[in-house]
């Protein structure tokens, strides 16, 4: 069942079309991955549909009501969440003021947004540090408090812009863990990133970008044997050379 | 004709304007703060000038490069001792950059005015002009001396910057970290020393500029206030962090107050340059000659 | 150490106990103190307390760096002078409308400013607090320019005057505490800390920003409209640049965030000037370097350090 649908995005900045004619679903209960090279427009298409940047064109659909170009307050209250490729939490507020901040804003009561902070810190394994700024966390830290107020209350739609970004491996394998015990539970997830056995780790389907267009989307394993995505990130062509080269980094 | 005789006169403020204002777009440019004690160099300049040719007996023409020493000894000093904070590192802060400029820069235009004040006082007495010309007319406009030497010096001395920026080596290295500070390091630029040679040069321009205008008025300790509002204004105007639109901003102010002040209104005259920066940042924040920006 | 003294909802009841106790000292100084010179003193201070709340609240909580509090204190008692000077509107009425009054310019301020941050916003607040100081200093015919406007008073006793600025405190105190402890008090220093994070993750960042501008404007209105009725007088020095200087070093070395912080720094500062007064009118000299030094090495204040030792926490 369509969750998202976005219709023919189109964004300019000066003369250039940066995201031209995008049109994706995203599906419920999946993972969706956004992949495509640097430049390709995923990040501008992220900042549509969180409300940071109103598209030239085109529509966005939650469950069929137009949310296009609504701010991002007015989005993630009605649950479309985003994370950003940098950390973002208040520094100077407790962590556990952090997520019950989270939750207030959300409509949560202090009391109830108490007790489910209670519950993420100690699933985030936070308890140590969860009375100092937030300031003063390692950056590790500070990705699971990030996690911790995406979630306190659940979101429809959580996007997530390269969170595994300069992420050590042991930190990306517990934010792993985190999304996909999410998902378990039926949460619906849009992923951009580059780290590509993370994406096929986690995302059951893909749409890929370059130059602003869609170029593939479907299944992960098909997006990335296509030809188009594998000339995309490679840049030049590979026909001829027998078996068609993947994407796909095996472990 | 009163109408070029305003624009001539108009100019020849503009070009004071500039020279004060330059350094402190500068300081944004790569700093990304407003040095609220910007205008306490002018009145530096304006006092070292004074008190140099008076008390020394100098000739205000070695008066002259003594207030820039002093202007660039100020500003040295400040970098050294308060701006490091901000880019040296330093992580736990009760305040973000921002505010720390803010509440520091303050705290030492308050502090610069009234040492001067307790020190030593308003002036009584106008500095030696540079030029015993009084009056003389050049086609239709009358014109002093010393402010036609004044704005002939600023003038030459915004050139010199101008070619320092675009030609020397240390010119380079500001305009490298004023686009992209990081980057500059990494390739080896000493931004830390950069940041501080710009200190030096915005504080030597701004005291120049304070010494220039000191035959003019009686020096006291806050004359330096207006024409830092002034500098606000001009460099909002051209885009803060632009040099080029900060100087081409400050000629527009001087031509508009000068025909504001006789065709409009004399007494508002003051407010008319903040009213203009209300105007601009509201309408159109990133200036005149400036680049929009918003990052997330 | 507890570990939970750095909870919110515990730093600002600690907090708030603080500032209630040092309010009650001020009550009882009356009974040692009875010279009327020194009473002005203090009662001053208080004054610049109620003014260092309002300005915390706004840059301290809110991070909106306003260069514009001494500003709407002198909109504050104009209102109330122009009210009575022209339509002989009593003090009952003049005072709360001073506080309307100050709320809505508050609010077109905080609208002027809404998409600026860091220099830009500050420059914006100063140069709407200077045209409001030129405007109302240059309109003879209206206000008697720099002369200044007679203003009525509530009452002849300095003693009870101090009794009404101090429960003026009192009220402030308390509304900005039940404003703080619930969501909004989060919800700004949300927007102090992250604008962007705050409005990605639901807080109406306008709405907070416009709260926060009207807020802390209307409760300068409201303290400069008292000092005008005690001291009989409004003129444009109210609206000086350095009485906001004064605020904010007050703020600056009381300690930011927090409500003591404000109401220590006011009173230490002003009372300390006054002391200075008289080995050579150095006292702005010296909080200005006080300043300096604090924001540099101290940022969390005088409070900071006190709270943090008191509640056996680092500062």
């Amino acid at each position: 069942m369509s969750l998202l649908t976005i219709e023919g995005l189109l964004r300019r900045f000066g003369g250039v079309a940066a995201v031209d004619d995008v049109s994706f679903e995203l599906r419920e209960g999946e993972i969706l991955g956004l992949i495509g090279p640097n430049g390709s427009g995923k990040t501008t298409v992220l900042n549509m549909l969180s409300g940071f940047l109103p598209p030239h064109a085109g529509k966005v659909l939650m469950r069929g009501e137009d949310i296009t170009g609504l701010p991002p307050d007015r989005l993630a209250q009605r649950g479309v969440l985003r994370m950003f490729q940098m950390t973002r939490v208040f520094a100077r507020m407790s962590a556990f003021d952090n997520l019950l901040a989270a939750g207030m804003a959300r409509g949560l009561s202090e009391a109830e947004s108490g007790k489910r902070a209670q519950a993420l810190v100690e699933e985030l394994t936070l308890e140590p540090v969860q009375y100092l700024d937030a300031g003063q966390l390692s950056g590790g830290q500070r990705k699971l408090l990030e996690f911790g107020m995406c979630f306190i209350e659940p979101p429809l739609v959580a996007m997530l812009d390269e969170p595994f970004a300069a992420v050590h491996p042991v930190m990306r394998e517990v934010m792993a863990q985190f999304i996909r015990s999410r998902h378990a539970q039926g949460f619906t997830f849009l992923l951009v990133s580059h780290d590509m056995p993370i994406i096929v780790d986690l995302c059951q389907r893909a749409v890929c970008m370059n130059a602003g267009r869609v170029i593939a989307a479907g299944d992960i394993h098909s997006v990335l044997k296509n030809h188009d995505v594998i000339e995309a990130y490679l840049g030049e062509s590979q026909q001829g050379e027998g078996e068609p080269p993947s994407l796909e980094v095996h472990r | 004709m009163l109408a070029l005789d305003l624009l001539a006169n108009g100019l020849i403020y503009g070009c004071f304007y500039a020279l004060m204002a330059v350094g402190l777009a500068m300081i944004f440019g790569v700093l990304k703060i407003v040095n609220f004690a910007h205008g306490e160099f002018f009145m530096i300049g304006a006092y070292t000038y004074v008190l140099v040719s008076l008390k020394l007996g100098v000739s205000p023409w070695i008066a002259l490069p003594g207030a820039a020493l002093a202007g660039a000894l100020l500003g040295w000093l400040v970098e050294r001792l308060l701006m490091r904070p901000l880019y040296a590192g330093y992580a736990s802060w009760g305040f973000m950059k921002d505010e720390y400029a803010v509440v520091v820069t303050f705290g030492l235009s308050l502090l610069l005015i009234n040492l001067v004040d307790k020190t030593v006082g308003p002036y009584s007495f106008r500095g030696e002009p540079l030029i015993d010309v009084s009056r003389f007319a050049l086609g239709p406009v009358m014109l002093t001396g010393q402010k036609a030497i004044a704005a002939v010096v600023a003038v030459l001395l915004m050139v010199v910057l101008a070619l320092f920026i675009k030609r020397s080596v240390w010119g380079k290295q500001i305009q490298a970290v004023a686009q992209n500070r990081l980057g500059a390091s990494l390739a080896g630029i000493d931004a830390t020393r950069t940041t501080s040679l710009i200190f030096v040069i915005s504080g030597m321009l701004a005291a120049l500029s304070g010494a220039l205008l000191a035959p003019l008025v009686n020096p006291s300790p806050d004359i330096g206030a207006f024409p830092a509002v002034k500098s606000y204004v001009i460099v909002v105007l051209g885009g803060m962090g632009s040099m080029w639109g900060a100087m081409l901003a400050a000629l527009i102010l001087g031509v508009s107050e000068a025909f504001f002040s006789v065709y409009v209104s004399y007494d508002y005259r003051d407010a008319f340059g903040l009213i203009i920066l209300v105007l601009v940042l509201l309408l159109r924040p990133q200036g005149l000659f400036g680049e929009k920006g918003r990052t997330v | 150490m507890k570990p939970t003294a750095n909870l919110w909802q515990h730093r600002l009841r600690f907090d708030m106990r603080a500032a209630l106790v040092i309010c009650g000292l001020i009550a009882l100084v009356p009974l040692f103190v009875t010279g009327p010179y020194a009473l002005g003193i203090i009662l001053v201070s208080v004054y610049f307390a109620i003014l260092a709340l309002a300005w915390n609240l706004l840059a301290g909580y809110t991070g909106q760096f306003s260069l514009a509090p001494a500003a709407f204190a002198m909109i504050g008692g104009y209102t109330t002078a122009l009210l009575d000077f022209y339509w002989k509107v009593p003090l009952a009425l003049g005072i709360p409308a001073a506080v309307v009054v100050a709320a809505l310019f508050g609010l077109f301020l905080g609208k002027l400013v809404l998409n600026l941050s860091g220099p830009y916003l500050s420059l914006t607040t100063l140069a709407f607090a200077e045209i409001a100081r030129v405007v109302i200093g240059n309109s003879h015919e209206f206000t008697r320019g720099d002369q200044g406007m007679h203003v009525a008073t509530l009452m002849q006793s300095r003693v009870g005057y101090y009794y009404v600025f101090l429960a003026a405190l009192v009220a402030v105190l308390v509304f900005l505490y039940w404003l703080l402890k619930g969501r909004l008090g989060r919800f700004m220093m949300a927007v102090r800390d992250d604008p962007v994070g705050a409005e990605s993750r639901g807080i109406d960042v306008v709405r907070t920003k416009m709260i926060a501008f009207c807020v802390s404007c209307a409760i300068c209105g409201l303290a400069g409209s008292l000092y005008g009725t005690f001291s009989q007088l409004v003129s444009p020095e109210l609206g000086l640049l350095q009485q906001t200087g004064l605020v904010l070093s007050m703020v600056v070395i009381g300690g930011t965030s927090s409500l003591s912080g404000a109401i220590l720094g006011a009173i230490l500062v002003y009372l300390g000037s006054e002391w200075l007064r008289g080995f050579g009118d150095i006292q702005i000299i010296v909080f200005a370097l006080l300043v300096i030094l604090f924001a540099r090495y101290v940022p969390g204040g005088l409070w900071g350090l006190i709270a943090a030792r008191l509640q056996g926490r680092k500062p």
